[in-house]
């Protein structure tokens, strides 16, 4: 398949104010909602929603929506209404990173909600699903002991909903139905393209390659994205089939400006604050928690305890080569930039580091995290402009080093 | 002292000594560290008998086990498995105390007395049973003595930098405390209703300053349970049988010979 490129954004509440992060020391689930202010999340809303709409209009071929609660991070307590609104004003794929499955406690909902969206957009729907942040699992009461279980049978269940014609009954360990048949269904047969998301759990990832859909690695360094893409295919190989480039996503902060400088300037944005990079409560930090409990310096992000409830993440997880990875990127904006957790530059850089990315990973899909944090509106809209226009034109005629032999592309000095 | 033995269809933990009737442990939600201060006092008297429940300490965890019903009939099977002569005297802390007052809700020939330690397993009124899940492991075990760093068992057993070993088994109790009472939070919507029917000779022993289990809620289960007695210990938190080792062993001794 042709490489696809998308466009992300969590559409975090960005007017926190900053003391506000260093007077509690996170900005998630406990971080008080009278903080909170309706009339500029409105005015955030429509800003978040024309730079999806601006990001069609330059080129990419979709945008990719995604589900948090209680956080700053995230102004998407539904997955879904955001593909609804997004659907209606971008021509082109709508990929969620997804629902959070274990939440739910009726996972048909889930099913149904998708299949009307996929008939709404005209089947322009990628339905991916995760686990859900272990924020996510105390914001809901979902119990995370349970958080895989409940992700594997919710995600069968939805399967079987789209697959096999009802009425059926479920009567599994978690989830309890009488009657499943659920009158829409989605308009791409069988189902939508599903997607599998995560961070940092080997354990996905091979689920992911035994289910034989598509892996997207949420903004992890570049190494542990290799990594990824190493077992995936291990999997595969013992199974006996042979993965493309489509069944591997990529998710990666990008900040292209104009110069080098200003990118890199800009791209601090990506870094700190309620951003899920470099904050005290980062996915790696908290899981290398050894359980003091104290909020770290930066001040933003969840407390770590949150991120890694009791039974929610294995200890290869938390203590594996991918989490410390991660978390020695996280150190610094730098660190963060030098392990390829964000990547910056002027478009002509830009396109030799996502060259050396594509020649390492061959994502399918490489999706641009490319508005963040307070980064302001017309630096965002300039940073699509050009990926838009110069990257993803000259991306879209690259071939994977792992796919032609070539030599990989050095990474730009 | 610790033995792994097969007893309730698991393998499980037992710690076991002394001489005398049987006197059937249930820990808490934080684990059994070890033989405590408080056992070797008791064990003058009593054949003090402590399982580590399934899923707590090297206790393997079979999954069906997903709540705190499932852990009281676990608890009697185990008492059967091992020919204790029923009904037994009983100690049951914390989470264990609301497992052995399910059972004593519905199976009033098992016990002979019970002595129910800051139970969980009724919401309080006024206040609210500490979360410990908003917290690390070390927080929750910190809240659970008044003065930790005074009392010699909680320095014996995790007052020093904690092994690899150590942060997992506080991390595995954690979990299994999870799979059993995450929601309800720490509480059955039920168990306060059937509590005026426990036919148990009940003393009630509670922390004055329990950071955890509120000291109301010692107040309600004696509300509750007919002719029960509640001993309040001072100067003490959640685990009294680990803070005021003596105090406790005492208060318990002699509600056993009363």
């Amino acid at each position: 398949m042709t490489r696809k490129f998308f466009f992300f954004s969590e559409m975090g509440y960005n007017a926190y104010p900053l003391e506000a992060l260093e007077q509690y020391g996170y900005s998630a689930l406990l971080f008080p909602n009278s903080i909170f202010d309706a009339e500029k999340a409105r005015d955030l809303w429509q800003m978040f929603l024309r730079e999806h709409e601006y990001a069609s209009e330059m080129g990419f071929d979709g945008s990719v929506c995604n589900e948090h609660h209680n956080n700053v991070l995230s102004m998407q307590e539904s997955v879904n209404i955001s593909a609804a609104v997004i659907s209606q004003r971008i021509k082109g794929t709508i990929a969620l990173i997804g629902n959070p499955l274990p939440i739910h406690d009726n996972p048909v909902r889930v099913a149904e909600e998708i299949a009307m969206l996929d008939l709404i957009s005209g089947g322009r729907i990628i339905s991916g699903f995760v686990r859900g942040t272990g924020v996510e699992q105390l914001s809901t009461n979902a119990n995370p002991a349970y958080n895989r279980e409940r992700f594997e049978e919710a995600f069968a269940l939805i399967k079987k909903a789209w697959t096999v014609p009802g009425p059926f009954r479920w009567e599994g360990k978690h989830y309890h139905l009488r009657v499943v048949n659920p009158w829409q269904l989605p308009l791409q047969k069988p189902h939508p393209p599903i997607w599998a998301a995560g961070i940092l759990s080997p354990e996905t990832i091979r689920w992911a390659a035994k289910q034989r859909i598509t892996y997207l690695v949420l903004g992890s360094a570049l190494d542990a994205t290799a990594q990824c893409r190493d077992i995936y295919h291990e999997v595969a190989r013992e199974d006996g089939w042979t993965p493309a480039s489509e069944h591997l996503g990529y998710l990666i902060h990008t900040c292209v400006m104009d110069t080098d400088e200003e990118a890199y300037e800009m791209g601090r944005h990506h870094y700190g604050g309620a951003s899920v990079i470099g904050r005290s409560g980062g996915v790696a930090a908290s899981a290398l928690s050894t359980g003091t409990g104290s909020a770290g310096a930066t001040g933003g992000g969840p407390h770590p305890e949150w991120m890694a409830p009791p039974g929610y993440m294995s200890k290869q997880a938390k203590t594996g080569n991918m989490a410390r990875e991660r978390r020695m990127s996280e150190g610094s904006y730098d660190g963060a930039i030098r392990g390829g957790l964000i990547v910056t530059g002027s478009p002509e850089t830009i396109i030799q580091k996502f060259k050396h990315i594509i020649d390492r990973t061959d994502p399918g899909y490489l999706t641009f995290w490319a508005r963040e944090g307070k980064k302001p509106h017309n630096a965002t809209m300039r940073g699509i402009e050009l990926l838009g226009k110069e990257v993803i034109p000259d991306l879209r005629e690259h071939q994977s080093a792992l796919v032609t032999g070539k030599e990989i592309t050095p990474w730009p000095q | 002292m610790a033995a792994m033995t097969d007893a309730a269809g698991i393998t499980i933990e037992l710690r076991r000594g002394g001489r005398g009737t049987p006197l059937l442990v249930i820990h808490g939600e934080l684990g059994v560290p070890g033989w405590l201060e408080s056992f070797a006092q008791l064990a003058e008297h009593y054949d003090v008998i402590v399982p580590s429940l399934p899923g707590y300490g090297r206790s393997t965890r079979p999954d069906w086990i997903m709540g705190v019903h499932d852990l009281a009939a676990w608890v009697t099977w185990f008492a059967r498995d091992l020919d204790l002569r029923m009904p037994v005297n009983l100690i049951g802390c914390s989470l264990g105390g609301w497992v052995a007052a399910e059972i004593a809700t519905v199976a009033p020939q098992f016990f002979n007395k019970m002595v129910l330690v800051g139970a969980m397993g009724i919401k309080p009124e006024r206040g609210e049973i500490f979360d410990y899940f908003l917290e690390g492991g070390s927080a929750g075990l910190r809240r659970a003595f008044r003065r930790p760093e005074q009392s010699s068992e909680f320095m014996r057993y995790w007052g020093k930098e904690w092994t690899s070993e150590e942060t997992d088994l506080v991390e595995q109790h954690r979990e299994m405390t999870c799979r059993v009472a995450w929601k309800p939070y720490m509480h059955s919507l039920t168990l306060r209703h059937l509590l005026p029917g426990v036919a148990t000779p009940t003393l009630l022993v509670w922390g004055r300053e329990d950071a955890i289990t509120p000291l109301e809620c010692g107040e309600m289960y004696q509300r509750a349970i007919p002719r029960s007695r509640l001993g309040i210990i001072e100067n003490c938190g959640h685990m009294p049988e680990m803070e005021q080792p003596a105090e406790f062993a005492r208060l318990v001794e002699d509600f056993l010979l009363g």
